[in-house]
């Protein structure tokens, strides 16, 4: 039997404010535990954005920052790059959702693997835009309903959804690309390993690290959490396999 | 005192440069000093020019409708600015590239064959070391240490192309100051 | 030190390496583009960062992110440019996070094009941005003055954590004048109680603009204001020239001063007693000064290169106490003495034949 503590790397005393069978929980959880299990909670600097992500520095106990909506990856490239010109190593990590990675800040994302930053993004890919109420985000699958897709996402008036971690894994500058979920025991394991290897890829100076975490969004999906995890398992790899798309860590 | 300049000719004939030099000079010579350059949208063979403030106070006006010199190395330049020459100003024209034509009574013409006695060195490209040698002729003389010493600031200390160049400006310079 | 004949971005930059730049963040656009170029080589020379970003937006967001450091960091662009880096500079403010961003102007609105051009005052004074905040603003008239601003501009930055925006006229950015970049004179900040680097032996940290509790966000602006009253009370900057018995003052900023200067001096040798009023800090802006002296001449006349946007902050310092003209256009060929000096003949002719 294996006991559970509170990681170090989560504030004391804090309780998560998510909705109901929202995965942004288990996925900071596995943040912190990372965080704790390297090692770096004292040496790191996180990136929060805008949308349901930006209450990262509500629960973790480390340095963060927030950026504005999308440039994330532009922040963690600078607060990297001025400390490595100051001779401190930082350990350097956003946290984003698919809205802000993917659509708003494609630009700053792409780039920053592109150069091959040293940092790490998370990105929580719920298929919607969570915080606003449910709108047609870049990942939002064809014939998805939100808000804003009341028909279903179609091709005439919506195109297709992005597959970052695919598009990611293209990039000369990353080293390392995965899509993981979170939908059963099995596969939060996983993505635990899946997060360790990328901050891993950081730590051994080898370039630009991402973590896609396909997430439950119970609320906005109009579903309960079981259905909710129900529908990624059944549905949502299909379009969004999991997986490791690019790894060259030990290369 | 209190003089302004125009150097103008075409990317290329390093207007730019002697610009530079001329100004370095007067800042070596403890003058306030500024230049402004202006060049259109071609990165080679488009209309060039540069404009050089000194005086022994602080500068105000850095740009001027009306100057005391000229330098055009092209007709394209003679023709553009010689309405820029203030009343009893001096227009040095390089000759070999422009038709003589005095069309003010009211200003000095020097007109120079810059390009020829360039050509005559062995380098075409040392035509506005040429025109600056004359204009210093006509402003009286430099210190020729300071004249270096403002090469080296712009060529930074390429020592082969200074000395190339000092002698076309000698050249241009004994060329006004032997009439 | 000597003195050396180089460019006024060149000059910045220098400047900005000497009082010691740890990281650049910029992306082309002409007048600054020297700025970034003379930097892609001196900062990779020193191992210090610097990138050539994706967009002006990555640009500021690197500055911005850099800046949780408590390093000098600077991002340098151009008006059209300038207006991508709003939110940032918005996210700053709160964040209270300092960075210096050179904004050498070219004209607007849109792309405009690079002609001389002031337009950029308003955008830089008022903020730019979304909310209530305001980020310093600092206006160099020569180049020795603009190595200055630029050393000042990260000292203000980080006493009083807070953007500083060089406003820099493209002529300024482009001339050369002999200059001697000397080390900053300004006293090193230190920024060790708020910077991110890591929570070690320490509460962790959390610097961000989101703030759910009106209460405390409604706290949080009134302090940046209190913070903005110190700063006018502490940094404000001004030139005056002639001012000793003037009448007729003239008021005007940046380059544009400078051939008012010289338009000032022409007018006192044909015996008009006339002088100048030069802010060099234009946020926050030397009202009380300018209030005081407009007590003791007749008329104002407000020169700038643009339709008139230093205008309001000088009629606001004025009110009623004398009468303000202004002469101004909003782009092109930088307005020549005699066109001013006409003009300011009329402004007087006029005036004194309304008395």
């Amino acid at each position: 039997m294996q006991v559970f503590s509170i990681p170090k790397s989560i504030k004391e005393n804090s309780r998560f404010t998510f909705c109901p069978g929202c995965d942004h929980g288990v996925a900071i959880r596995l943040v912190a535990e990372t965080l704790d299990k390297l090692n770096l909670r004292e040496n790191t600097i996180a990136v929060a954005s805008s949308g349901c992500s930006v209450f990262l520095y509500n629960f973790l106990d480390v340095d963060c920052v927030e950026s504005p909506h999308g440039r994330a990856c532009a922040v963690a490239t600078g607060i990297k790059r001025v400390n490595k010109a100051v001779g401190k190593d930082k350990f350097v990590f956003t946290y984003q959702g698919d809205g802000d990675f993917a659509s708003i800040g494609l630009g700053e994302s792409l780039h920053s693997a592109l150069r091959g930053e040293n940092i790490t993004a998370i990105c929580i890919n719920n298929t919607n835009y969570g915080m606003t109420g449910g709108q047609m985000g870049p990942t939002s699958t064809m014939g998805q309903v939100t808000t804003t897709s009341p028909m279903g996402r179609n091709r005439e008036y919506h195109g297709f959804p992005i597959k970052t971690a695919e598009h990611i894994a293209l990039c000369d500058g990353t080293v390392f690309s995965a899509r993981v979920a979170l939908y059963d025991y099995k596969n939060i394991i996983n993505a635990k390993n899946v997060i360790e290897k990328a901050f891993m890829a950081q730590s051994k100076n080898k370039g630009f690290s991402f973590v896609e975490i396909l997430s439950s969004c119970p609320t906005n999906w109009k579903l309960t959490p079981k259905q909710a995890h129900d529908k990624i398992e059944n549905e949502l790899i299909k379009t969004y396999p999991l997986g490791i798309f690019k790894d060259t860590t030990n290369e | 005192m209190n003089k302004n300049f125009i150097i103008s000719g075409s990317g290329g004939q390093g207007v730019i440069s002697i610009g530079g030099i001329l100004a370095n000079i007067f800042m070596l010579n403890d003058f306030f000093v500024s230049f402004c350059s202006c060049y259109g949208a071609e990165m080679r063979g488009g209309a060039v020019n540069c404009e050089i403030n000194m005086s022994d106070e602080e500068l105000f006006c850095i740009e001027n409708e009306e100057v005391d010199y000229v330098v055009a190395l092209n007709q394209t330049s003679f023709d553009k600015f010689i309405s820029r020459v203030r009343e009893n100003g001096t227009i040095i024209v390089n000759s070999s590239l422009a038709k003589i034509n005095k069309t003010r009574d009211n200003i000095k013409y020097i007109f120079a064959p810059l390009t020829d006695i360039a050509v005559k060195l062995g380098n075409i490209k040392m035509t506005n070391s040429v025109a600056l040698g004359v204009l210093a002729g006509l402003l009286g003389n430099f210190n020729v240490e300071k004249v270096k010493m403002a090469y080296e600031n712009v060529l930074k200390n390429k020592k082969e192309l200074v000395k190339k160049n000092i002698d076309a400006y000698l050249l241009g310079y004994n060329y006004i100051q032997e009439g | 030190m000597s003195k050396e004949l180089i460019k006024g971005n060149i000059a910045i930059a220098k400047a900005a390496l000497k009082a010691g730049l740890k990281a650049y963040f910029g992306y082309p656009i002409t007048p600054q583009t020297d700025i970034g170029e003379y930097l892609s080589y001196e900062m990779p020379k020193r191992n210090l960062a610097y990138v050539c970003a994706e967009s002006e937006i990555g640009a500021i967001n690197m500055a911005l992110g850099a800046a949780t450091s408590g390093e000098k960091v600077m991002v340098s662009s151009s008006s059209c440019a300038v207006s991508l880096m709003q939110e940032a500079l918005s996210y700053a403010c709160s964040d209270e996070l300092p960075l210096v961003l050179v904004n050498v102007m070219r004209a607007g609105p849109g792309q405009g094009y690079i002609y001389p051009s002031q337009g950029d005052y308003n955008q830089a004074v008022t903020g730019g941005g979304n909310g209530d905040y305001q980020v310093v603003v600092l206006s160099p008239s020569t180049l020795p003055e603009a190595c200055d601003l630029t050393q000042r501009a990260f000292y203000i930055s980080q006493k009083y954590k807070i953007p500083t925006m060089l406003l820099v006229d493209g002529l300024l950015g482009q001339m050369a004048e002999p200059v001697e970049i000397s080390e900053s004179k300004y006293p090193e900040i230190d920024n060790s109680s708020w910077i991110l680097d890591g929570a070690k032996g320490r509460a962790s940290r959390e610097i961000h603009s989101l703030e759910p509790s009106q209460y405390k966000l409604n706290q949080h602006i009134v302090s940046l204001f209190k913070k903005y009253k110190e700063i006018e009370q502490n940094e404000c900057d001004w030139e005056e020239y002639m001012m000793d018995d003037a009448e007729i003052l003239v008021t005007s900023f940046g380059t544009m001063a400078r051939y008012a200067k010289s338009v000032v001096k022409d007018l006192r040798q044909n015996g008009i007693k006339i002088g100048l009023f030069r802010p060099k800090t234009l946020f926050p802006f030397p009202s009380k000064r300018l209030g005081e002296l407009s007590l003791k001449v007749k008329h104002i006349i407000d020169i700038e290169m643009n339709m008139g946007q230093m205008l309001k902050d000088v009629r606001l310092s004025v009110l009623n106490n004398a009468v303000v003209s202004f002469i101004g256009k909003p782009v092109g060929d930088w307005l020549k003495r005699e066109e001013m000096k006409s003009a300011i003949n009329n402004i007087i002719k006029e005036s004194y034949a309304s008395i």
